[in-house]
């Protein structure tokens, strides 16, 4: 507040209510932020939507095509794969994650001896997981002479090449971001403590065993947490792309296996010089989201519950 | 809404394409005045070392221009140089590729460097050599180097496997399979006698199509290999890769990504492969083992050649440049002086001026005369088509299909329907 006061003295004499000049400092301040966020997304996002009906090859002036990008979806067999692959990823791969991210939240929940260590521990692959750096160190684990195939050798069992064979390609990404758990496990933790004692110790007095307690208390009262994750995780899971970036040298090979919706995008619109295409592509990627969300809006009003 | 819209697009194509005009004329007097050129490049580290002095030594010549460079790794070259130039912010020399040399010009990003024929002379240059660079009859692009496509044979492990060395003149792609199967056997699988292909390159695939009297791409700029060729080409690889000659799938894809240092080749596990014969001295220096040049098979009961001369690389300047005068004289340093050349040999391919040729022949490595050697001996038919607008992105689709067959997710004739159909597509879309 220091910074605020120190700029209504400045301005004492500027006309105006006190409210009125607090507006304005606070303006000022964001402004920074303001120009940021229309310059590098407001911009560009309306650029981009623009340019989804043009014909646009990056070099020469983009030209109106209508809505051809938009018909032309219908007859991409790869968009079709790539659809495929990432629908896959996220229903898999967000489910599999939150179940970890509780599990292990209720682990920690119950007073561990260095749980200040833990949760560190646990949260960091998610500051991590979508790293080039640890794209990297996948590809090593993963690989033909990586990590996991000379463990598997140790137990006598002929590994494979987990990331160059098509059949396994995916699997390797979806436990890339399962293993990212971190982030939701946090706001899961913050959730546990909000669920007061009481209807534990109400619970056991009435002979609930710890199933029932996690399944009639826990769940219920935790459900707009769960509700909360899910939607971030859908939308992030949606969005993923360096991982498979450089985990397939941007090829989402071996055959389309890991061709995630934004690497196909940014496949045409970079390496085809496609940018009109891949702008239209974006936008249905939008729509996607956005429908995956409401749906996800429409199905809580029958399972979240809200304490209030 | 209209409004906003015709507004945003003319900001964007503000940001696409400001100043088609500007800049200033290539044949004009060289500037007194200090200049700044950008030269961008990709490579290993060994060409940024090399490059690096030769921009040092222009300096030298020319105290009033400073070329600064720009150099990343294959992969990344591409997709900086599409948002580099879409932002008008182009480099002013282009070390330009064959695969995208149609693309960029037929869209008015580089120079058409008959008009700085005052400071860019390229008679040293053979007329064959100079077409490659053209695009419309205009030449857009300098050839930087030759290169040749070859089998390369690590002659050391096929002593060790009691294998005679076959004769190149006369070896069909069916002797390439036996001997390679001889091998694997030999070595109970931990060498296997070829290294797949199809991954990395269209020459192989090139070779294989003017062999059968076809080509990938007609004078039209339009896929014109025949599918049962295609096929054929697919069927050969995935016998390969089932009978034991070539590695399982997986570990060729993962191979193909790694790069040449994990290339069979360079690991010595692979016997017979297929590279350009450039590739040589960097495939030596990694496998430690000798290595030769062989010429690829089938050429001696070909209907027409396979084997042509790709030029390895060219020199482009931007169409924007605001100095192509001066970037003229820079790429002309590149391409005709002798100290020049001394220092950067045959890193980018066997130099395509002959006068250059000569001079530096004699400082050559063991392995770079013999890629020298094999140039000359090379028996080769008239170059390929450039490779068209939009069909920059072949490799990546020889890829994919190669890929899918391999894997047995499709047949070789489903993939060659596919692949015929996809590179259209990408070629009539740009």
């Amino acid at each position: 507040m220091s910074a605020l006061g120190e700029l209504r003295r400045i301005r004492g004499s500027a006309r105006g209510s006190p409210r009125k000049k607090d507006n304005r400092a606070a303006l000022l301040f964001l402004l920074p932020w303001f120009a940021g966020l229309g310059l590098i997304t407001v911009g560009p996002v309306a650029a981009s939507l623009v340019l989804g009906f043009t014909d646009y090859n990056l070099i020469q002036a983009p030209e109106f095509n209508g809505v051809d990008n938009f018909t032309r979806m219908l007859s991409d067999e790869r968009l079709y794969k790539a659809l495929r692959v990432t629908f896959i990823y996220v229903v898999v791969s967000v489910p599999v994650q939150l179940a970890c991210a509780l599990a292990l939240a209720m682990l920690l929940d119950r007073g561990l001896r260095g749980l200040a260590f833990y949760r560190s521990a646990f949260y960091l692959p998610s500051l991590l997981g979508s790293s080039v750096a640890i794209a990297v160190l996948w590809r090593q684990i993963f690989g033909a002479d990586g990590l996991v195939n000379q463990i598997l050798d140790l137990m006598g069992i002929q590994g494979r090449g987990w990331i160059s064979d098509p059949s396994t390609a995916l699997s390797t990404l979806i436990v890339l971001n399962v293993w990212t758990f971190g982030a939701p496990m946090i706001i899961f933790l913050a959730g546990l403590r909000q669920i007061p004692v009481m209807y534990y110790e109400a619970a056991q007095t009435d002979g609930a065993n710890r199933w029932t307690q996690f399944w009639r208390i826990t769940l219920p009262l935790l459900s707009p947490i769960i509700f909360f994750n899910l939607v971030l995780q859908i939308i992030h899971a949606f969005q993923s792309f360096t991982q498979a970036f450089v985990v397939s040298g941007g090829s989402g090979g071996p055959s389309d296996s890991t061709l995630f919706y934004t690497l196909y995008l940014y496949q045409r619109g970079f390496n085809s010089f496609d940018m009109g295409y891949a702008s239209a592509l974006a936008w249905l990627l939008l729509v996607i989201i956005a429908a995956f969300t409401a749906v996800n809006f429409w199905a809580a009003k029958y399972w979240v519950f809200y304490d209030d | 809404m209209r409004k906003l819209g015709a507004i945003l697009l003319a900001a964007t194509m503000t940001f696409g394409v400001a100043a088609c005009g500007g800049g200033s004329d290539a044949g004009e007097e060289l500037s007194e005045e200090p200049v700044t050129l950008r030269f961008t490049w990709w490579g290993s580290d060994a060409r940024h070392q090399r490059t690096q002095q030769v921009i040092d030594l222009f300096k030298k010549e020319h105290p009033n221009i400073t070329v600064k460079g720009e150099f990343k790794d294959w992969n990344g070259y591409w997709e900086s140089l599409a948002t580099t130039v879409a932002a008008n912010d182009a480099p002013d020399i282009i070390q330009m590729d064959e695969l995208y040399l149609a693309s960029y010009a037929e869209r008015g990003a580089l120079l058409d460097l008959g008009t700085a024929s005052k400071h860019l002379k390229t008679g040293d240059f053979e007329a064959s050599a100079l077409d490659t660079g053209k695009v419309d009859g205009k030449q857009y692009a300098l050839p930087v180097g030759l290169a040749a496509y070859s089998i390369v044979v690590n002659t050391d492990l096929l002593a060790q496997y009691g294998v005679q060395l076959p004769d190149d003149s006369t070896w069909t792609w069916d002797d390439l399979k036996r001997i390679g199967g001889e091998i694997s056997k030999a070595s109970g699988g931990k060498v296997t006698g070829v290294q797949s292909w199809g991954f990395n390159d269209a020459g192989g695939l090139n070779i294989w199509a003017r062999q059968a009297g076809a080509s990938l791409f007609d004078d039209k700029g339009n896929v014109a290999i025949p599918p049962a060729v295609l096929a054929k080409y697919w069927t050969y690889l995935a016998d390969m890769a089932k009978s034991g000659v070539a590695p399982p799938p997986s570990v060729t894809v993962e191979r193909a990504s790694a790069g040449l240092d994990q290339s069979g080749t360079a690991t010595n596990t692979s016997v017979f492969a297929t590279w350009w014969n450039t590739q040589l001295t960097s495939l030596t220096a990694a496998s430690g083992k000798k290595l030769k040049l062989l010429k690829l098979p089938g050429e001696a009961t070909a209907a027409s050649p396979g084997a042509y001369y790709k030029p390895s690389m060219f020199w482009s300047i931007s169409s924007r440049s605001k100095h192509p005068a001066e970037a003229a004289l820079f790429v002309d340093f590149l391409a005709n002086n002798e100290a020049a050349a001394k220092v950067l040999l045959t890193d980018r391919g066997v130099p395509a001026n002959t006068k250059i040729r000569t001079a530096i022949t004699p400082q050559l490595a063991e392995t770079d005369k013999a890629a020298v050697a094999y140039l000359d001996t090379l028996k080769v038919g008239a170059a390929p088509r450039v490779t068209p607008n939009g069909a920059s992105s072949i490799e990546a689709i020889l890829k994919r299909h190669t890929e899918e067959v391999l894997f047995g997710r499709s047949t070789p004739d489903e993939a060659a329907a596919a692949f015929i159909k996809e590179l259209q597509a990408e070629i009539d879309a740009a």
